[in-house]
């Protein structure tokens, strides 16, 4: 039972979520996130349950993410799952699930015109669903069609990705895509699904947020509903903790490519919360801001090269990055990577982009940050952090992602905050502290792996050849690039076909 | 057509050398208060306040897209361009642009699509001038190199790399290349591959491109957010009113009527399930054309997940993975598409056959009429959920704006929307879901 309630009431004249946050003591009901917002005609609903893809047992990868879809894309014992599009369609509403490696959201939202039918949907997908075995069938064949078809051939990016975040995490709980492996979701069974729902989908592993326009009825009404789940207790997993050897290691994805997609990285152990986080949040943001044509790394190989589409950094997880804009919520994970998402380039130029992208890593660690890049890169976050959050349901998201983390203050607040208060100095000393360049764990999605080994482990040039003039500048700092040694033994340089990808 | 109306008064303006501003309060479904400033030149501004404190959206709309790319060889141009506009101008080099940009902490960005060309930044209140500066210097004074020309480039065919693995993105490219003879809707909007290719040589046609359409008069802003429609209007005019009418229409060959089903197979250089498309030739986007409107609905009513086809092949036979239809709103007739991820291809003869039954059932009948309320009822929340930020506003008033040259057209589609009937939609299955008039494409990929 939890014994705190968390109350956070959004104060409508701050957009960007100035929360109030109010504790109460002993309560008998699931720990709750309130975002009310005055005059929002909606209400969102963002229901966590405290398991993910690290709780699928060995064997059974992909159990949590199959067991929410069957809860959010199938029958409930009330209705079936024709019947509840039919309901739900009138509405224009709908709900979900969003399975990442340590969290579960049944989200969705509705028009309050419409509040009480689609509670009634809504509530049923996590007290009552039916796990029939038609669905079952259906949501099964789904996942396997997204390992074996979409993530292997459709999307090389996301590809490279998941198999950084698979290498780094290997032997853990993270150590799969949250979808699971092939073996893994064939062995599982309905059974399974069901079982799995009794143990993790309890009261004792439930926070209920919800947002927008609603009022204390509700309230009432969705923490006395989640009341009645299992009262199993909550067992929290180990901390998925790679381990770390030190060493520069490569995996080279075969596949017939026409273009070679690169992902590097390696752990990082700082969070939310911590003055070091934000720290190197200006350093990343720097480096490589997701999308944004600012970042060093853009600049370096796509504005001043033009070797592909774009080049940013992460240091926390940042799935569907090619669907999105700003930074997700609910994907908090206490194990976080430091990651560097090189976008397709020309098969001739892989060795030089991964090699320029290297350098520029060692350049961030040797040199840090200038005074004049770091006041620049404070004022764009200043204001850019006022995109994270603009709807109520991304409000929510953050406040989940609060309580995972324990912050008191906020996280958007506390990164306001920081942007005042963090020197120049404290984030060079974040960079020298959880940044390197030597021990990356590499991902190239590339045809002719043979080539691409010998060129790695021999160090051998990788002279570039542009179709425009160059700046003397550039074509100098060519001449670096294609040099520049980084070592790696041939034994850690790991060949797979693409067929073997999220295989088991 | 409303549309050219619009342009007929736009002309009358112009002529009387009128600078003006209505204020509006929609009478339909659009539940924002906004105004529409009216320059000489030609350009449009529609300013509407949200509650949305301290933020703003900002859309520059260019009626320009892959559609206006008729000159042979030139497909892909106006994305191409996209990436150009980026490169600054005299007084604000690109370099110092996205300076100016970060220190702002704007979310900026800009797409390209079939019909239009949209430049978008989110940015804090107190940033609005700037902005407006920075984006009326941009679209009146581009200025670029050939070298740089040319790096661009570069990226663009790196776009073009990263969507070629999806196998969607290839059956699309092959159906419109096959439904399409002449009309410039016979390519996607980033383009052939071999024009893409050449794009490095075309320094001198891409200052025409810029130059020809690139006009106040092809152009609207849409701004939203937390602004003050009168200092909005004085720094419109401030800024904008110097920028040179000069648009050419482009000669866009008009489309002969398709006689005869086409079918296309479609190999795709990976794996996948099998894809199947069937797409009929569409009519232009008119909000007041009932017929045409009731045709939107087909979408929804025959192929969403509440119906029948959907239950039988996607939820109880469980043959098909993705089932759909994308009936699109084009400024020139278009295409509307059917479409199934098929699990087995030993069923996509059986799909398709499925699918056929399910436009006969429209051609044949009226749907019920409490299934034609659900619709509408969910059209009217569907919108009205989706405008809780300034961006979302902006953003789903883009294609609109870009189809008829304002947003007065939400409210009369949305009206036209409720007058439709049953029967009407059974009119407009047999006036467009004509067989004579569609392309069958069927996609595989390597076994």
């Amino acid at each position: 039972m939890r014994t705190s309630i968390i109350s956070i009431l959004l104060l409508a004249a701050v957009a960007a979520g100035a929360f109030l946050i109010n504790s109460c003591s002993k309560m008998t009901k699931p720990e709750t996130v309130l975002l009310q917002v005055k005059d929002d005609p909606t209400v969102s609903f963002r229901i966590w349950f405290k398991v993910g893809s690290q709780n699928d047992p060995a064997g059974k990868e992909g159990l949590a993410a199959l067991t929410a879809a069957m809860m959010t894309e199938g029958a409930t014992r009330n209705n079936s799952y024709e019947e509840i599009l039919e309901k739900l369609y009138p509405m224009a509403a709908g709900y979900g699930a969003s399975v990442d490696k340590e969290m579960t959201i049944i989200y969705g939202r509705t028009h309050k015109d419409n509040l009480d039918a689609y509670y009634q949907l809504f509530r049923d997908a996590i007290l009552a669903p039916a796990f029939n075995e038609d669905d079952f069938r259906r949501l099964k064949s789904e996942a396997l069609n997204y390992l074996e078809k979409t993530l292997r051939y459709s999307s090389d990016e996301e590809l490279g990705k998941a198999g950084l975040y698979n290498m780094i995490f290997k032997g853990t709980p993270y150590g799969h895509v949250e979808t699971g492996t092939v073996e893994g979701l064939n062995a599982i069974t309905l059974e399974d699904v069901k079982n799995f729902y009794a143990a993790h989908f309890t009261r004792n592993s439930v926070v209920v947020g919800l947002g927008g326009g609603f009022d204390n009825a509700l309230v009432d009404r969705v923490t006395s509903d989640m009341r009645t789940l299992p009262d199993v207790p909550y067992e929290e997993v180990p901390v998925s903790k790679p381990k770390y050897d030190g060493q520069n290691e490569v995996l080279i994805i075969e596949k017939d490519a026409a273009a070679t997609a690169i992902s590097f990285g390696f752990p990082i152990d700082v969070h939310r919360g911590s003055k070091d986080f934000y720290a190197l949040w200006i350093a990343n943001s720097w480096f490589g801001e997701h999308r944004n044509s600012s970042s060093h790394l853009y600049q370096v190989l796509r504005e001043a090269r033009g070797m592909n589409y774009g080049d940013y950094s992460y240091i926390e997880a940042f799935p569907n990055g090619g669907r999105r804009q700003m930074p997700p919520t609910n994907v908090a994970r206490r194990q976080q990577i430091f990651e560097v998402w090189i976008r397709p380039v020309p098969n001739e130029m892989r060795h030089f982009a991964f090699r320029a992208a290297v350098r520029e890593l060692q350049k961030l660690v040797e040199n840090g940050l200038t005074e004049e890049q770091f006041e620049l890169t404070r004022k764009f976050l200043r204001k850019y952090v006022l995109h994270f959050a603009p709807t109520t349901m991304d409000r929510l998201g953050y406040a989940i992602d609060d309580v995972f983390y324990n912050i008191g203050e906020s996280h958007l607040a506390k990164f306001r905050r920081m942007m005042e208060e963090l020197t120049l100095e404290d984030v060079n000393t974040a960079i020298r502290k959880y940044l390197h360049f030597q021990g990356l764990k590499v991902v190239f999605v590339t045809k002719d792996a043979e080539r691409l080994f010998d060129q790695l482990q021999s160090n051998e040039p990788s002279p570039i050849e542009y179709t425009s003039p160059k700046p003397d500048d550039v074509l100098r700092e060519d001449e670096e690039i294609m040099h520049y040694e980084i070592m790696i033994p041939p034994h850690m340089i790991h060949i797979v076909p693409v067929e073997k990808m999220f295989q088991k | 057509m409303r549309r050219q109306t619009c342009s007929f008064v736009l002309a009358a303006v112009i002529m009387l050398g009128f600078t003006g501003m209505n204020e509006a309060v929609s009478q339909g479904i659009f539940p924002y208060k906004y105004s529409v400033v009216t320059l000489e030149n030609g350009l449009k501004a529609y300013l509407i306040p949200t509650q949305n404190p301290g933020l703003v959206a900002y859309y520059s709309i260019v009626r320009t897209g892959s559609r206006d790319e008729w000159e042979p060889g030139h497909s892909g141009f106006a994305h191409f361009f996209e990436h150009m506009m980026f490169r600054g101008t005299k007084t604000y080099p690109g370099p110092v642009y996205d300076r100016l940009v970060t220190e702002m902490g704007a979310d900026a960005n800009a797409y390209t699509t079939d019909d239009y060309t949209a430049y978008h930044l989110k940015f804090a209140r107190e940033d609005l001038e700037r902005v407006m500066e920075l984006e009326s210097d941009r679209f009146q004074n581009l200025f670029y190199e050939e070298p740089e020309f040319i790096t661009e480039a570069g990226a663009v065919y790196g776009e073009f790399r990263k969507g070629r693995t999806n196998p969607w993105w290839v059956l699309f490219e092959s159906i419109q290349n096959t439904a399409f003879d002449v009309h410039t809707y016979k390519h996607t909007t980033i383009g052939f591959e071999a024009d893409i290719k050449a794009m490095p040589t075309m320094y001198e046609y891409s200052k025409s491109f810029f130059r020809r359409y690139y006009r106040p008069e092809n152009v609207v802003l849409l701004i939203a957010g937390d602004i003050d429609i009168e200092a909005t209007k004085s720094l419109v005019e401030k800024y904008y009113a110097d920028w040179k009418p000069g648009y050419v229409a482009p000669q866009i060959p008009v489309e002969p009527e398709q006689k005869g089903e086409r079918k296309v197979e479609v190999k795709y250089d990976g794996k996948t399930l099998p894809i199947v498309a069937i797409s009929y030739k569409s009519p232009a986007f008119d909000p007041d054309n009932k017929l045409a409107v009731a045709g939107y609905l087909i979408e929804n009513l025959a192929f969403g997940e509440t119906s029948d086809i959907y239950k039988k092949l996607v939820l109880q036979e469980q043959k098909v993975q993705v089932l759909g239809a994308s009936f699109d709103k084009n400024r020139d007739p278009g295409l509307w598409s059917i479409y199934a991820m098929v699990k087995d291809k030993a069923d996509i003869p059986y799909v398709l056959g499925e699918i056929d039954k399910a436009v006969e059932k429209m051609r044949n009948a009226p749907v019920e009429a409490r299934r034609l309320n659900d619709l509408k009822s969910r059209l009217k929340y569907g919108f009205l959920m989706n405008l809780d930020t300034p961006g979302k506003v902006a953003g789903n008033l883009a294609r609109y704006v870009a189809l008829t040259g304002g947003i007065e057209a939400v409210d009369r589609l949305f009206a036209t929307y409720e007058k439709v009937t049953p029967a009407d939609v059974q009119n407009a299955a047999r006036t467009y879901l004509v067989k004579d008039h569609r392309t069958v494409a069927t996609l595989k990929g390597r076994d």
